[in-house]
């Protein structure tokens, strides 16, 4: 009898979190894309506390594409032999915040915080061929799609939200989504 | 400056080459790219500013043997082949020496072709075409298919570096097309003295000397003027005669080895090289005697037209004048916004001595038939500047001062032999008459406006009194060009341009030039005697052209 009610306590204090932390999946048309919950309008959320590298070596930036939540700091780190310059025109085509990282040696690194949501196009202007995306998502429900494109973000809560795609070599694509448990959505780019 | 350069030129020229650019931007061809871009996965951009001309990064791949300077292996996208393994370094000399070939053939292709205008002066040059015959005609407006270039180039590993460049046909029907420099260059052998790295390197084969700006791979579509003066000595009877007849220029390949050293991005760098003598002075070769290579004449044979070799010297010492002593240091200089060129100041000198030669049938003094050999030393000496701020502004300016011995042919009884009637009169020896000298050079600027546009502006000048004595004959029609202004200003002419680069690979060039005065009037000087020249006037020109490398 005990344990009875302690399962029925325990299921009981389960069955919210079960109900909140859906699961979005689904495929989009190119590889290597980049999904993400759009903005929810009146929520906030705490901006991570770990940041992550973005190397140039080889003459590229590695990796090509990384997606991380508003707020996240990036540490840009030069791993080739040659001087590197790290700057982007514009985040989210805002072109104010436009910025030039500078340039540094071997070895050395700089860190930047992306406190606007949106797509930074990374260039150096020493090697034109050079570029590298970061996609600031608004919130930490984002993924990127493996080279088929499938994808799949986890503890996704329970609601209505906005899914945006996007692919370097595509237009951005939105679609109203539902997260009840698990939620479901395929996009398909177009140039 | 801009607009100072619009107003100095014809506007419509401008503007016709600029939307001609844009039209090509807009047109989406040629996004391919050259070897080294295509070994490395970069843009043209990495090495050149406005190619060929090169950024200090460029100068210090050129340097290295055509390779990264440091960690190559981690930059090629396309990994090299093996000839051989490694750990073969270890038996030498039981095995080969391991070394590499690039993974796929390392070719490159470069075209240009132009529109060119040439002002109506040039129809003056009519009045020197002879009674009963047609003149020629020069049009105003004319299209020409350029130079299409094979280039290749690479490294073999091992600090061995190749480099051949042919042009495949020049002005669509291959006339005065050929190889330009084949060679073979191995980087850093004075790592076997001990020597500091880069302290010395042997080049092998057919090379554009090391000059102090180079006239093969120039960013000018005009040539440097002074590198394209020969010396050929006055023939006019009436003044001081000169028997020279040296065609040697110094922008031509030579044919020899070269040793060199120092790096071209700061500090000292040297080039001493010993090549053939060609100077115009070859009459034939014996069919009866085969060469090494198994031709008697021609082909495989010989080029050379004297046992001598010419010697060349060039020094150059770059100061990198960065605050910043890690910046000054670097291949490029770091700035607020990414790397660039140093600002500096680059001083040089150079010398080249050779000895030109001619021969004659002539007669001894008991009057025997025999050959008359005149070998007449000759130097080119000069200096070279350059001051380069940052990655937009560069001054260049070079000074020639050419020297050739003169001797001059006499006849059996010491009496000069007036050089027109040298086929009449037997010579029977020489005497050293005034040396045939000349002097130039060229002053430029060229300011990098933006990344994709560079601003030229030069000025070309060649003192040569042999040059107008020539022009001034005797007896109308002339029969040479008749560059025939002041003694003092022998040629001159100011040129300015403009380039654009559609794409790192893709580039407008405009240039106009504002050429020396000519002449087609001689009349006799009424107090000398002597011939002048009357009413120069000057025939200018234009050229667009497009120039592309895949």
């Amino acid at each position: 009898m005990k344990h009875n009610v302690l399962l029925t306590v325990m299921f009981i204090s389960v069955i919210p979190a079960v109900s909140v932390a859906g699961t979005l999946e689904g495929k989009v048309s190119a590889g290597n894309s980049a999904v993400y919950v759009d903005a929810i309008s009146g929520k906030t959320f705490p901006a991570p506390t770990k940041s992550i590298v973005i190397s140039q070596h080889g003459l590229q930036f590695v990796p090509h594409i990384a997606v991380v939540q508003q707020g996240t700091t990036v540490d840009f780190r030069n791993d080739d032999s040659v001087q590197h310059n790290v700057f982007w025109p514009s985040v989210g085509g805002n072109r104010k915040d436009a910025h030039n990282m500078g340039t540094w040696p071997q070895g050395d690194k700089r860190s930047y915080k992306f406190d606007h949501p949106g797509v930074v196009p990374l260039l150096c202007n020493v090697h034109s061929e050079m570029s590298g995306y970061i996609i600031v998502s608004p919130t930490p429900y984002f993924a990127e799609t493996d080279a088929a494109g499938n994808f799949r973000i986890d503890n996704v809560p329970d609601g209505k939200y906005t899914v945006v795609a996007w692919h370097e070599d595509s237009k951005p694509e939105k679609k109203p989504v539902e997260v009840t448990g698990t939620a479901k959505v395929d996009f398909t780019l177009t140039k | 400056m801009l607009r100072l350069f619009i107003d100095f030129c014809d506007r419509r020229w401008f503007f016709f080459a600029f939307h001609l650019g844009i039209l090509l931007a807009l047109s989406g061809w040629a996004h391919a790219i050259p070897a080294f871009a295509r070994m490395y996965g970069t843009s043209c951009s990495t090495c050149h500013l406005d190619f060929p001309k090169l950024n200090d990064f460029g100068k210090a791949f050129k340097d290295a043997g055509f390779k990264f300077p440091k960690d190559d292996e981690s930059m090629l996208k396309i990994p090299p082949v093996m000839l051989g393994a490694p750990a073969n370094k270890e038996l030498w000399p039981n095995a080969i020496w391991p070394g590499t070939i690039p993974g796929i053939p390392p070719i490159g292709l470069r075209y240009t072709n132009y529109f060119q205008y040439t002002g109506s002066s040039s129809s003056k040059f009519a009045a020197l075409t002879p009674p009963g015959s047609l003149p020629p005609l020069t049009p105003t407006t004319d299209f020409e298919t350029g130079v299409f270039t094979l280039l290749s180039a690479g490294n073999f590993g091992g600090d061995v570096a190749f480099w051949i460049n042919n042009d495949l046909s020049v002005a669509g029907n291959n006339s005065g097309g050929g190889l330009g420099d084949a060679y073979l260059k191995f980087v850093d052998i004075g790592r076997l003295l001990k020597l500091p790295k880069y302290a010395l390197n042997l080049r092998v084969g057919q090379f554009e000397l090391e000059i102090p700006f180079t006239q093969a791979r120039s960013i000018w579509t005009s040539p440097y003027d002074i590198y394209l003066q020969s010396n050929v000595g006055a023939m006019n009877p009436l003044f001081p005669q000169q028997f020279v007849n040296n065609n040697y220029v110094l922008a031509e390949t030579g044919k020899g080895i070269e040793l060199s050293g120092g790096r071209h991005t700061g500090g000292y760098n040297y080039s001493i090289a010993f090549i053939d003598q060609r100077t115009g002075g070859r009459i034939g070769f014996s069919p009866y005697v085969p060469t090494a290579l198994g031709s008697s004449d021609g082909g495989l044979g010989v080029q050379s037209d004297a046992d001598f070799k010419d010697i060349y010297a060039g020094f150059n010492y770059r100061f990198n004048l960065e605050r910043d002593k890690e910046s000054r240091n670097a291949i490029q200089a770091a700035g607020p916004t990414g790397p660039r060129d140093h600002t500096y100041l680059n001083l040089g000198s150079y010398y080249f001595y050779g000895r030109s030669e001619q021969r004659l049938l002539g007669a001894g003094a008991d009057g025997t038939a025999s050959v008359l050999t005149a070998r007449e030393p000759f130097y080119r000496v000069g200096g070279n500047m350059t001051f380069n701020y940052r990655c937009c502004l560069q001054f260049n300016a070079l000074y020639m001062f050419g020297h050739d011995m003169n001797l001059l042919p006499v006849d059996a009884t010491g009496t000069l032999i007036p050089l027109n009637q040298l086929g009449q009169i037997t010579p029977a020896g020489f005497v050293q008459g005034r040396a045939a000298t000349f002097s130039g050079g060229f002053a430029d600027v060229e300011w990098l406006a933006y990344p994709w546009m560079m601003v030229l502006m030069r000025y070309d000048g060649v003192n040569s009194n042999a040059d107008r004595v020539n022009a001034l004959i005797a007896n109308p029609p002339f029969t040479g060009a008749p560059f025939n202004a002041g003694v003092g200003s022998t040629r001159n002419r100011f040129t300015p341009g403009v380039q654009f680069l559609i794409h790192a690979n893709v580039k407008a060039t405009f240039e106009y030039q504002f050429r020396p005065a000519q002449s087609v009037i001689v009349a006799t000087n009424p107090t000398t005697g002597l011939p002048i020249a009357l009413n120069p006037f000057h025939t200018n020109t234009a050229v667009l052209g497009f120039d592309f490398a895949y």
